[in-house]
């Protein structure tokens, strides 16, 4: 049996030019099938990082909140009416202050600074953090109770509308002549020569002084809109240009300072806006969006001046901290500062309609913060806040009276609820939760001015990437589009998104119920399929291998070939089958009832958790099964006959070596069945899972919602805000999927670890 | 089976009677007759394909784990039939253990190596002490007694298939079985395997598998030389007999061919 050995035929393998080609070719070959894996692999990791892309743009990003109410205005409201109801006279005639302030060593008042200086034999001038009011220190802002008085206009309109330059100019030359008269502090030399460099700079002039002013040499009209404050300056000065000759029309509108700044940047229907504070960043994007430069002009400042009557020896100077107790808390005197006389404090403030009372109620009380308001005040926020047209309550009595059931505001005073009804309803059998539960504290009540009268409400949102790129455009837009919002980053996964339960507002919706509801049922589908299918491994390989009984192989082929096929059946018909079995046919084990545990008996049906977790389960099974027989067949034979020949049953060589050895194997692929589970959709929609539900499952028995569920029904909302949350929780399903496999893989390689 | 009923003390530890084996419908081994003597180490030689594992797998009913393996005849150990349907082969495989040609050491601890046959067969004595003996008897104690909670995979194959007989030792068999158990060996492994066969014979049988002829003449007492049947491809014994004897003076022509490498 001796292999013939005959040399090789010449021409039998490739040589010289041949061999150099055929080698030429094996390489090209080999390097084909690299570069084609290669771009598989970066193809695949593409394809994942858009995927991140795509949900993480969503999730964080520019969002445009309008509030029903601003917090300010409540806290300023509430402030106002405070004062208002302590003080002895509210008049908006100055003149009636002035004079019931004069002679009572006790009054104190205040308004504006021209008013005092008409009075200044009677009254005198407080100081106000050690800082007596004048234009330069009401300018400098180390007085505290003044405001800067502007107007703005931008180069573009000036260029474009020469009228309007002519104005600001004649305006930046009289401005004192008429500043006096209204009652204000002139703008100090220095600010006056910068405002004039400004406006020669926006008409490309060189030079110290502004140009000879000629109004009659200039036509068209001139628009003005903006601050309450700066209006009769404004006015006056518009008056006098007209006076000088200008044959123009020029119009002056008085609608508030942010008011005015938005028809000036936003709409385009001011030349000029008059404005008490200075413009903010935002409103400056604004502007920009809109191709104008902002160019400011400091015409003078606004002080006002806290009086006393020049018979009141004891009150120099007052801080704004006594200020605020002086006007609203304090009684005499004395409850403000002891060495103080221990006589009743009487106020003389401007009306409620005043500007006046405004300014000086922002400027001392302006720091308060909504969330520290003592619940007294907060629960008066919800009972008597109207809406902005003053037409109705934010929170009706109806609704108010739904709160006070739910729980109450205080434990010995009611709202609305009758106390003896009250009391009966809490001595009968079924007494309601509010009896047994705490009167609201004030982090309570301020959650609720929150909800209901706050109101916070996402009018749009822009995605990430938008947000880093074209922050200045997307300011623009909501400034045009949503004149009442604030534009701010947002992250829709807060912690609130993960601890609050589902609602119908996506600024407050939260996954916690999903979180748990995919919790509950996954562990459900683990302890059912997992041992299941690796026992139905185990027989598999294990047990009808072995038989030679030729119509038990063929039953096991059968199986064999059944289980494969039903990896690959879809999702849903494993809800369909899901529905029948566990929701239909099994209703009252799964509904709980048959064994007296379902959540609620009167609504009970077998939409629960363990429907959901068994369908999963099946769903699964065939992919732990194969996996695991993979896992098992890979365990050497050498080690089932090494545990055999010493005399161990079948049952503990499988323990005792087959199983540790496959069990990294098994775990693995039990690991990616769990995580598809986690992630499934189709059949829970089939089987029942509830798309709106706020209340916490507690058990097998109860209804239930998954994250995948919440994210599909969210998706499929409308409103792009939904969008936004869903994104969110995409988030939330990696990181728990990301977390469960992290851990998995851990514990799989500890166990690896022990056994070489 | 209980252990009276399985220990006397005739010559012959096992007896094959007209052993036939079987691979589904395919006759692997046939008409084998022959006797093992007590604590002798008997060689089975042969060419690749004679049938000479099959038997020795038969011996201790591991070819049942095979589907569709099946014997037809007899195998006599202490007169009564190995496989007897009442006959519990999970018992018999205590009995009579096995060493395999690739050492396969279980991924656990030596230590847990050698007291898992002894645990699962209900070993109610002092498991240190038993490990001890085993591993002293297998001549490996001295290498590893520093290193019983390190695992098994970690030793040289020479260790291993020693760890291996330790093992084997530790459930106290009559007979221990040898599949080829030097095959993966280098040569000073192989030595100390039969230094350590020659020492084991005394207390245990030894069947040994071995395509290694020197090794066959070195360490066995008897030989039994196998040889696959051109027409029907079942192995069958050809002779049997003392080393001494089969290989200075063969009786049958085939076994000359073969012991003096003309044939193979």
């Amino acid at each position: 049996m001796s292999v013939e050995t005959k040399p090789a035929q010449p021409g039998s393998y490739p040589e010289d030019k041949d061999l150099a080609r055929f080698i030429q070719f094996r390489n090209f070959n080999a390097t084909f099938w690299r570069v084609v894996f290669i771009s598989s692999l970066v193809i695949s990791l593409i394809a994942l990082l858009a995927l991140l892309y795509n949900v993480v743009n969503e999730a964080f990003g520019l969002t445009a909140v309008e509030n029903q109410i601003e917090p300010e205005t409540l806290v300023l409201r509430l402030q106002e009416a405070d004062m208002l109801e302590v003080a002895v006279l509210s008049s908006e005639d100055d003149n009636d202050l002035a004079a019931g302030i004069s002679g009572n060593p006790n009054a104190i008042g205040f308004f504006g600074y021209a008013y005092y200086k008409a009075n200044q034999d009677k009254l005198q001038a407080l100081m106000v953090n050690g800082i007596a009011p004048s234009a330069e220190t009401a300018e400098s802002g180390e007085y505290p109770i003044a405001r800067p008085l502007f107007i703005y206009s931008s180069p573009q309109i000036m260029n474009k509308k020469p009228q309007v330059a002519e104005f600001i100019n004649y305006y930046l030359t009289h401005v004192n002549d008429e500043i006096d008269d209204v009652g204000y502090f002139a703008a100090t030399t220095a600010s006056l020569d910068s405002a004039k460099a400004t406006w020669l700079k926006a008409q490309n002039q060189t030079g110290a002084a502004l140009p000879a002013v000629n109004p009659a040499a200039v036509e068209g009209k001139v628009l003005v809109a903006g601050s309450s404050t700066v209006f009769p300056l404004t006015d006056r000065l518009a008056t006098r240009f007209t006076e000088a000759g200008y044959s123009g029309e020029i119009t002056v509108d008085n609608i508030g300072t942010t008011g005015g700044l938005r028809q000036f940047c936003v709409e385009g229907k001011a030349d000029i806006a008059n404005a008490s504070r200075a413009i903010n960043t935002l409103e400056r994007a604004a502007c920009r969006g809109k191709g104008l430069e902002v160019a400011e002009f400091r015409v003078g400042t606004d002080a006002l001046v806290v009086v006393v009557s020049r018979e009141n020896t004891f009150l120099k100077n007052v801080t704004v901290e006594q200020l605020q107790k002086i006007f609203t808390e304090a009684k005499n005197w004395s409850d403000v500062d002891p060495s103080w006389p221990n006589t009743p404090i009487e106020r003389y403030i401007p009306g409620a309609d005043s500007g006046t009372l405004d300014f000086f109620t922002e400027t001392i009380y302006g720091g308060v913060e909504l969330a520290s308001l003592p619940k007294d005040d907060l629960v008066e926020i919800i009972a008597t806040t109207q809406d902005p047209q003053g037409k109705k309550l934010l929170v009706s009595k109806g609704k108010l009276r739904q709160l006070e059931n739910e729980q109450l505001f205080y434990e010995d005073k009611f709202l609305t609820l009758d106390p003896d009804k009250h009391a009966q309803e809490c001595a009968g059998a079924e007494p309601p939760a509010r009896c047994s539960l705490p009167a609201r504290d004030q982090e309570n009540v301020y959650a609720l001015v929150q909800e209901f009268v706050v109101a916070p409400k996402v009018v749009a949102t822009w995605p990430l990437v938008d947000s880093l790129l074209k922050r200045e455009a997307i300011v623009a837009e909501a400034a045009e589009k949503f004149p009442n919002a604030e534009v701010e980053f947002r992250s829709w996964i807060t912690p609130d998104f993960v601890r609050k339960p589902q609602a119908s507002d996506p600024a407050l919706a939260g996954v916690r119920t999903a979180i748990l509801g995919s919790l509950w049922t996954i562990a459900i589908t683990i302890l059912v399929a997992f041992p299941i299918g690796v026992g139905a491994a185990i027989y598999l390989e294990e047990y009808a291998t072995g038989t030679a009984n030729p119509l038990l192989r063929r039953i096991n082929t059968i199986i064999q070939t059944n289980i494969n096929n039903l990896a690959g059946v879809p999702s849903i018909i494993y809800g369909i089958l899901g529905l029948a079995i566990f929701v239909r046919l099994f209703e009252p084990f799964t509904s709980g009832a048959a064994l007296g545990a379902a959540a609620d008996p009167t609504t009970a049906n077998g939409r629960t958790i363990i429907s959901a977790g068994l369908t999963l389960a099946l769903l699964i099974l065939p992919v732990i099964i194969i996996n695991a027989q993979e896992a098992i067949r890979a365990v050497p034979l050498s080690l089932r006959q090494a545990g055999m020949a010493l005399g161990a049953t079948k049952w503990q060589t499988i323990w005792a070596h087959v199983l540790p050895n496959a069990i990294p194997g098994i775990l693995t692929g039990t690991i990616l069945a769990v995580s598809r589970a986690m992630g499934e959709t189709a059949p829970l929609v089939v089987v029942g899972a509830s798309t709106f539900i706020t209340i916490d499952p507690d058990g097998i028995f109860s209804k239930f919602t998954t994250l995948p569920i919440q994210i599909y029904q969210w998706t499929a909302r409308p409103q792009a805000e939904f969008r936004n949350i869903a994104a969110a929780a995409i988030v939330v399903l990696l990181i728990l999927l990301l977390s469960m496999n992290a851990l998995a893989i851990i514990l799989r390689n500890r166990y690896s670890r022990r056994l070489s | 089976m209980s252990e009276n009923k399985l220990s006397s003390n005739g010559k012959y530890a096992l007896e094959l009677q007209d052993l036939h084996c079987f691979y589904g419908n395919f006759r692997a081994v046939k008409d084998v007759n022959l006797k093992i003597e007590r604590q002798k180490i008997t060689a089975f030689i042969g060419p690749s394909g004679c049938g000479k594992s099959t038997v020795l797998r038969s011996l201790n009913r591991m070819n049942d784990l095979i589907p569709g393996a099946y014997v037809k005849g007899k195998i006599l150990y202490h007169g009564r039939n190995l496989y007897d349907a009442a006959v519990d082969p999970v018992e018999v495989r205590r009995r009579i253990g096995m060493v395999f040609q690739k050492p396969n050491p279980f991924p656990k601890s030596i230590y847990e190596n050698v007291a898992w046959g002894a645990r699962i067969n209900g070993f109610k004595g002092n498991m240190d002490d038993l490990v001890e003996q085993s591993l002293r008897q297998a001549a490996l104690w001295d290498e590893v007694k520093d290193k019983l909670q390190q695992s098994g995979l970690g030793l040289s194959g020479g260790q291993q298939q020693r760890l291996c007989i330790a093992r084997a030792i530790a459930v106290k068999p009559d007979i221990i079985l040898m599949d080829e158990p030097c095959s993966a060996l280098d040569p000073i492994a192989t030595l100390k395997i039969e230094d350590l066969m020659r020492e084991l014979v005394q207390n245990y049988t030894i069947v040994i598998v071995t395509h290694n002829m020197q090794q066959a003449a070195r360490a066995s007492d008897y030989t039994a030389y196998y040889l696959m049947d051109r027409t029907d491809r079942a192995g069958s014994l050809v002779e049997y007999g003392p080393t001494q004897e089969l290989f200075t003076n063969p009786k049958d022509k085939r076994t000359e061919d073969y012991i003096t490498g003309r044939f193979g």
